[in-house]
């Protein structure tokens, strides 16, 4: 079972250091040529896939192949998988496609994330603070990682997937009277961190999905199926589970959607950031205190939300803008401004434990330890050049001293360092040249003496 | 790193960091906090303590870019402390205690209108650390001494 989902091909690694370079979690080093990512600091962002000019980085997610015949598969749609089609795409046939491909059922997340919403608009005029979202993975687990102090301000609700995944299980085990293990639960993912968390759950003991299939790996045989003319629609439902059509919450596949409910709801300020490198400027901010008066932050690690996943198909602002049409077409057609009606009582919104700092920055076990290995890391920082060419294979002149200070690389892994050393040793050679044996050199010194 | 005796104990002590902080240079404020932070984060201090003293150094840094003519920041940690040092070059508090209370500012309106200077700064101070100390004289500035057990 792999801890991670963003995986190395390295006969495709060139040894560049593009994605070391790019990593927010500094988890990258280039060894003997080949990319290698460290398993305890990578939180399955896929910026090294985003940024790998030479295609080395990949992810590994379920196929269509995986559904079992014997089994009742599902199949759990994001919303930001809406944003792949255009406007004038009705969402059932979505629905009736997926079936053809060999879904027994197929769900919305959607109307999960509708739910939280309500859920989280309480949990906020409920509880003094300001509080951030849970529902990225990347972010969940770049706090975790980085921001440990910030843990208690994430908001303690299940991500839309798994409140989803939750119920469908819940509801099928017991309509259709079977047993846990006779049911699959698919996600049709747009990233590869939510892939991660089928085998490592957040804050859950167990994932309630069973596997992921990218986008792309379905795109278009699902688009050969809508186009095709005799396409039949009158696929008989072998499973019933009540799905009406949502809309409001498709809007959170992209960034601001969430923030967009939820103003609905509370008066109170929100904002959403969207992209890794904006999510963590802005936790480096809400650490010192000084994001002031907003009272919820919808953050989500790919450029422009859920749409800008790298197993998507379309571009990430074409798939906004599709997603802002079709929501105004379905607010068209209800002619209301409110949400699909739904039992907030049929999920089960709460996590089973707590978010729990991933402990890897530490230099030693105590602290008198640790002091004195922050003295030795001073050190090699103030003798490493501070270039930060990353010809080390470290991102930076400061994580190779770190990586040196605990053993994990050597001095000379620098190449201005070794082309000093080797500077030292030739000039060292030189001068030893011209030394001569001491009986030699004696009797020269000897006979100067004797002159002078 | 220094060693002191104290009741036959040795108590390690380190400098961290010591940075000059420029007056009203806005964009650099809150450098000294996030490297403090990271630094912590090596050393394995406690979460909680990490926040507590990544906000008051922000608070510091920040009072000295508003407030003041100029100074710097230092900080140090021992096996007991965690101790942020601000001094600054002057105008000094006139009134301290007036300074302490919640919501008192001496800020200009040009500040007050970049959203900085809401007051609160000193007085998050007092409320996040163990132990604060503050001096102030139109002679010599202000230095202002905040302690957070380990």
């Amino acid at each position: 079972m792999k801890k991670h989902s963003v995986l190395l091909k390295e006969d495709k690694c060139e040894g560049c250091t593009n994605c070391v370079k790019n990593c927010p979690t500094k988890a990258i080093r280039v060894h003997n040529g080949k990319a290698k990512i460290r398993e305890d600091l990578c939180i399955d962002c896929a910026e090294c896939i985003r940024t790998c000019e030479y295609h080395a980085k990949y992810t590994k997610t379920d196929e269509l192949k995986d559904l079992k015949r014997e089994k009742i598969n599902c199949a759990l749609i994001p919303p930001s998988f809406y944003g792949q089609f255009d406007e004038n795409i009705d969402i059932e046939n979505i629905y009736y496609g997926l079936r053809k491909m060999g879904f027994d059922l197929v769900v919305d997340v959607a109307l999960a994330a509708e739910a939280i919403s309500q859920k989280t608009a309480k949990f906020l005029s409920e509880n003094q603070g300001s509080y951030l979202s849970s529902s990225c993975p990347v972010v969940v687990r770049l706090i975790k990682l980085l921001y440990p102090e910030l843990l208690d301000q994430l908001i303690p609700i299940k991500s839309p997937v798994e409140l989803m995944a939750e119920k469908v299980k819940r509801s099928v085990i017991e309509k259709e009277k079977i047993k846990e293990e006779n049911i699959n639960i698919f996600f049709i993912t747009p990233c590869p961190a939510k892939l991660s968390t089928v085998n490592n759950p957040l804050a859950q003991n167990n994932s309630y999905l069973d596997g992921a299939i990218a986008v792309d790996k379905i795109y278009d045989k699902l688009i050969d199926i809508l186009d095709d003319k005799d396409f039949d629609k009158n696929i008989e439902k072998k499973y019933s589970f009540e799905n009406e059509k949502p809309y409001l919450g498709i809007s959170w596949g992209q960034s601001g959607g969430e923030e967009d409910i939820l103003n609905n709801y509370n008066k109170n300020g929100t904002i959403s950031v969207s992209g890794i490198k904006n999510v963590k400027k802005v936790l480096e901010e809400v650490s010192r205190n000084n994001i002031k008066g907003i009272k919820y932050l919808e953050l989500v690690a790919c450029p422009e939300g859920c749409v800008g996943g790298i197993l998507n198909v379309k571009n990430p602002y074409q798939a906004k803008y599709n997603i802002k049409k079709l929501v105004e077409k379905y607010k068209n057609e209800k002619k209301e401004k409110i949400m699909v009606k739904q039992d907030l009582s049929s999920y089960n919104f709460e996590l089973s434990k707590k978010f729990k700092a991933t402990d890897v920055s530490k230099l030693a076990a105590d602290l008198d330890k640790a002091m004195e290995k922050l003295t030795a890391l001073e050190k090699e920082i103030e003798i490493l050049p501070g270039l930060d060419c990353a010809a080390c294979g470290a991102p930076d002149c400061e994580t190779l001293a770190e990586d040196i200070v605990n053993g994990q690389a050597k001095r000379t892994d620098c190449v201005f360092m070794l082309r000093k050393k080797v500077g030292d040793l030739a000039d060292e050679m030189s001068s030893l040249a011209h030394e001569l044996p001491p009986v030699m050199g004696e009797k020269k010194e000897d006979k100067k003496n004797n002159e002078g | 790193m220094n060693s002191n005796r104290s009741g036959g104990v040795i108590l390690q002590e380190k400098k961290l960091i010591e940075q000059r902080i420029e007056r009203r240079n806005f964009k650099r404020g809150g450098e000294v906090s996030s490297k403090l932070k990271s630094i912590l984060r090596k050393l394995g201090v406690d979460n909680n303590i990490i926040r507590r003293t990544s906000i008051i150094t922000y608070e510091l840094e920040m009072n000295i870019i508003i407030h003041s003519l100029g100074g710097k920041i230092k900080t140090i940690i021992s096996s007991e402390y965690i101790t942020i040092l601000a001094e600054d070059d002057g105008p000094g508090i006139e009134d301290i205690n007036k300074a302490l209370e919640a919501g008192y500012s001496t800020a200009e309106d040009e500040i007050r209108e970049l959203g900085f200077g809401a007051g609160m700064g000193l007085n998050n101070i007092e409320k996040y650390s163990d132990e604060m100390d503050i001096i102030s004289s139109s002679d010599e500035g202000t230095r202002v001494v905040a302690k957070l057990k380990v």
